[in-house]
């Protein structure tokens, strides 16, 4: 027994010396051993390697395009596959990708989109027509969560091999941004076809293809999947049949990390060369640490106060006084700094950064006084008592429990008792959300794809405004704008009828923005052209390694 | 053959109890609140019926509950647990990808916990009340106690992030690529590969995380052993042992520590039951993809076929872990062995 235990004790310290020294030693090891294994590569994160390692707060569900909807696939899919428009600059208007030159009929009904003619897939395979509508119909068809963005598109033609002809069930200013979105992203048919996909009508109970696309990349972008192991990493590595000019990145190594003190420590001790779910207490860990870039932007995730206009919901928040008094007493600079460095607030419904945006709202828009006036001229010189209801959801990293509390301290300013009522959003909060059977609420809204259209959905009568029983009936001047900034696909003219929706909702209507949440990136300086992206979270073709 | 019909009564038990647990788990699925397409579909989506109802249909949620439980049985009894509603991949194959993982890290901690554990305990009994015990019993109050993700980022950011002794999470540097799986098992996979320094890196990581979660139980494996080595210690054997000039290592050694590490055998089954069940705290700080990580993605998107699938995993778990420890307390305790 003596010399079992006795052995027990070696072998424990044999263990913790092994550990100890193969840690110490770690560089050394692997790089003799990244020489000796095939498949071991150079170690990334280290000046000169052109490897470059990301990490994300969480993995995906899917990378089929054809299901993508979350935060993070787009990342990959942007790399791996190209659609016929892509967003270039985070700010800026589609451009053509695949397209190489497009035209609407008179009557906004028909985009034709003629093709670049030298583009091929990874397969070799060239890209044309048919690769197109497959796609799109696919994803159509699929009944995805990302269906949704076909909506419009009653139909395509491929009159030849190089030219697409989308007919629409209605004039749509927003097709383009539509056709940048990585659900719509281009795949190669043959190879997809190959592995069970189908473009039919019954893709949705036929398609089998979401297993392979799952696991590989069949697309025309700079990189291909070679690796997924899902909740952990995916591994990107450079197309070699890659029909563009490509960055001198030859590898991307995606992992799952998903607390932000683990993402600060790695990028610091340069195991990873992007982090991308920083807080800002990580952010000012990081600091004045030299090889460290911060970014602090703002996203287009935006947080909102929904006021129920039906009285049998809001009770006295449906009355339009008590709405501008609640708009006026909330202290906006507090959201700010509860959202943390880069957090802006829009002026009415179009986020900072969208085409025809109005900018920010006016620092000293917020006056107590007046609202305790305007809640005294509504018939409410006392203030009342209202629930709050909080579901357990965050935007981007922040709870929407910590930005109901700001408002139940604001409002307690002008004799408004908040109570909050927190509520899960699986179980109860969503339906009744989507029912517009909650009074008073503070929700958030990340936009579906990247363009001021998806915020006309908070117009009476369209989703989210009859999510606050906001309908035609009560402000068809306002209705009308929907149809007439659907139309405007000249962008002189979609901007005039922006700028007029956000003047009309400036102080009117059940929905108050408080807060675009930012983005919190850290990254290595041997990286150049890491910003944050709305589209697709983080552009990696166009990031390039400091010669 | 004693033996034998032993085993097969306790295969038989396994089986009922697993279609019990399922039974249970499916019921209380079904009984809190929680809407899976509600949780997976996005806003937009949930709009339009059409979606809803594809997607309703996918999943065999448009079944009355009890077609769904019929159905989830016949497919239990042919050991397909489902497709999982968050990434559609088939749930065993899912618990298969992260299982070994959590596998990997619980062995590794309870034999880290187990060795300490017992080591202290002994010393801590053998050097009762002295300066050694105090610090001893100061270890395991601390280990029993210590919230086990705020030790783990301590832990991460001393060694990994200050002093660099130790590497960072994730179960191999980026420099290695995953071994070619036969038991998902990093180090073990990586020696069958033949790449002995990919096997150091991923034992290298598993340590801090392995430290972490084998604090707690041995700080209880400590207690247990000082207690019971005390209580054995004072018994009437002991003592005529002692009559007999027997040396002090000797007689704990071969007379006292038998008999007082048998309680101790439940709690290290316990511990590795606990383990194996996941650790969702440690495992997303150490970005370790594990059973833990993966039940509370399920539980967040409302996945009822992995939730059920994780808890039929936990419940084989204690079943086979229980059963071991049965048969180690007969190789341990020759009374047992005897009845």
């Amino acid at each position: 027994m003596k010399k079992k235990l006795l052995a027990a004790v070696l072998c424990l310290a044999m263990a913790l010396t092994t550990v100890a020294c193969g840690s110490s030693n770690t560089t050394d090891s692997t790089e003799s051993s990244a020489d000796q294994t095939t498949g071991d590569t150079a170690s990334s994160g280290e000046s000169g390697s052109n490897t470059v390692v990301v990490a994300m707060g969480s993995g995906f569900s899917t990378l089929d395009p054809g299901y993508v909807y979350e935060k993070y696939p787009p990342l990959v899919i942007n790399a791996c596959y190209e659609n016929l428009f892509k967003f270039y600059t985070n700010d800026g208007a589609p451009e053509p990708c695949l397209a190489d030159t497009y035209e609407f009929s008179e009557d906004g009904l028909t985009l034709t989109v003629n093709l670049k003619q030298d583009v091929t897939f990874a397969s070799g395979n060239p890209m044309t027509s048919a690769d197109v509508a497959f796609s799109i119909n696919r994803c159509k068809n699929l009944q995805g969560n990302p269906s949704f963005i076909c909506d419009t598109i009653e139909s395509i033609e491929t009159p030849d091999d190089y030219t697409v002809v989308f007919h629409l069930t209605q004039q749509d200013s927003a097709i383009l941004s539509k056709l940048t979105y990585s659900s719509l992203a281009v795949l190669d048919s043959e190879v997809v076809k190959a592995n069970g996909g189908t473009d039919a009508e019954d893709a949705s109970t036929t398609d089998t293809a979401q297993d392979y696309l799952n696991t590989t990349s069949a697309g025309s972008g700079m990189y291909v999947m070679t690796s997924y192991i899902p909740d952990q990493e995916v591994v990107l590595e450079k197309n070699p049949n890659y029909w563009g000019e490509a960055t001198n990145v030859d590898k991307y190594i995606l992992q799952i990390q998903p607390d932000s003190n683990t993402q600060m420590m790695t990028l610091s001790t340069g195991d990873i060369d992007i982090a991308m779910n920083m807080t800002d207490d990580t952010m000012a860990e990081l600091e004045g640490q030299e090889n460290v870039a911060l970014i602090n932007a703002p996203t287009k995730t935006v947080g909102f106060v929904m006021m129920n206009m039906n009285e049998e919901y809001g009770g006295p928040v449906s009355d339009p006084q008590v709405q501008l008094a609640i708009r006026k007493a909330l202290n906006y600079e507090n959201f700010k700094t509860i959202c943390g460095e880069g957090t802006t607030t829009p002026y009415s419904i179009i986020q900072v950064g969208f085409m025809g945006s109005k900018g920010e709202k006016a620092a000293d828009y917020t006056n107590v006084e007046e609202a305790k006036q305007i809640l005294a001229d509504a018939g409410y010189p006392d203030g009342f008592d209202i629930d709050m209801t909080v579901t357990d959801l965050d935007m981007e990293g922040v709870p929407l429990t910590d930005l109901a509390q700001l408002i139940k301290s604001d409002l307690a300013q002008i004799g408004i008792n908040v109570n909050i009522v927190s509520e899960p959003w699986a179980a109860g909060y969503g339906d009744a959300y989507r029912d517009g059977t909650l009074g008073f609420t503070v929700m958030y809204w990340a936009t579906d794809y990247n363009d001021p259209n998806v915020q006309l959905e908070f117009l009476p009568g369209k989703t989210v405004g009859l999510r606050a029983g906001w309908t035609e009936e009560m402000d068809p001047e306002l209705s009308a704008l929907y149809d007439e900034a659907m139309a405007a696909t000249d962008n002189d003219a979609r901007i005039a009828v922006l700028e007029q929706i956000q003047d009309d909702t400036y102080e009117n209507g059940p929905f108050i923005m408080v807060a675009q949440a930012p983005a919190h990136i850290a990254y290595n300086t041997r990286l150049e052209g890491v910003t944050n992206s709305d589209p697709y979270s983080l552009d990696l073709t166009l990031i390039n390694i400091v010669e | 053959m004693e033996q034998l019909k032993f085993i097969g009564k306790r295969l038989v038990y396994l089986v009922i109890m697993l279609l019990g647990v399922a039974t249970l788990v499916f019921i209380l699925t079904k009984m809190i609140p929680g809407d899976p397409t509600v949780a997976n579909l996005s806003q937009r989506a949930l709009s339009d019926p059409e979606i809803v109802a594809a997607y309703r249909a996918r999943y065999g949620l448009d079944k009355p509950y009890i077609v769904q439980y019929f159905l989830y049985i016949r497919n239990l009894l042919q050991l397909d647990l489902g497709t999982s509603i968050r990434t559609n991949n088939p749930v065993l194959q899912e618990l298969m990808r992260c299982y070994p993982a959590t596998i990997e890290l619980a062995l590794f901690a309870i034999i880290i916990a187990a060795l300490l554990g017992i080591l202290f305990g002994v010393i801590s009994a053998i050097r009762r009340n002295s300066i050694l015990d105090q610090i001893v019993r100061a270890i395991s109050v601390t280990g029993v106690s210590i919230p086990s993700f705020w030790f783990a980022l301590l832990m991460l950011y001393f060694f990994y992030y200050k002093l660099h002794i130790f590497p960072g999470p994730g179960r191999l540097s980026n420099s290695f690529s995953a071994p070619a799986t036969v038991t998902g098992m990093y180090v073990i996979d990586s020696l069958l590969e033949g790449n002995p320094a990919k096997a150091l890196d991923a034992l290298s990581h598993l340590f801090l995380p392995a430290l972490v979660l084998a604090m707690f139980t041995m700080g209880l494996i400590t207690r247990t052993t000082r207690s019971n080595l005390l209580d054995v210690m004072s018994t009437d054997y002991i003592r005529t042992a002692k009559a007999k000039g027997l040396g002090r290592a000797k007689l704990i050694l071969r007379h006292a520590l038998g008999n007082a590490l048998i309680p101790v055998l439940t709690v290290i089954g316990l511990g590795l039951g606990n383990l194996l069940g996941g650790m969702v705290l440690v495992e997303t700080i150490f970005n370790w993809p594990g059973v833990g990580q993966f039940a509370y993605e399920s539980v967040m998107s409302a996945d009822y076929p992995s939730i059920i699938g994780v808890a039929l995993l936990i419940a084989l778990n204690y079943m086979v872990i229980n059963t071991i420890v049965d048969i180690l307390y007969g190789l341990i305790d020759p009374r047992v062995r005897c009845k």
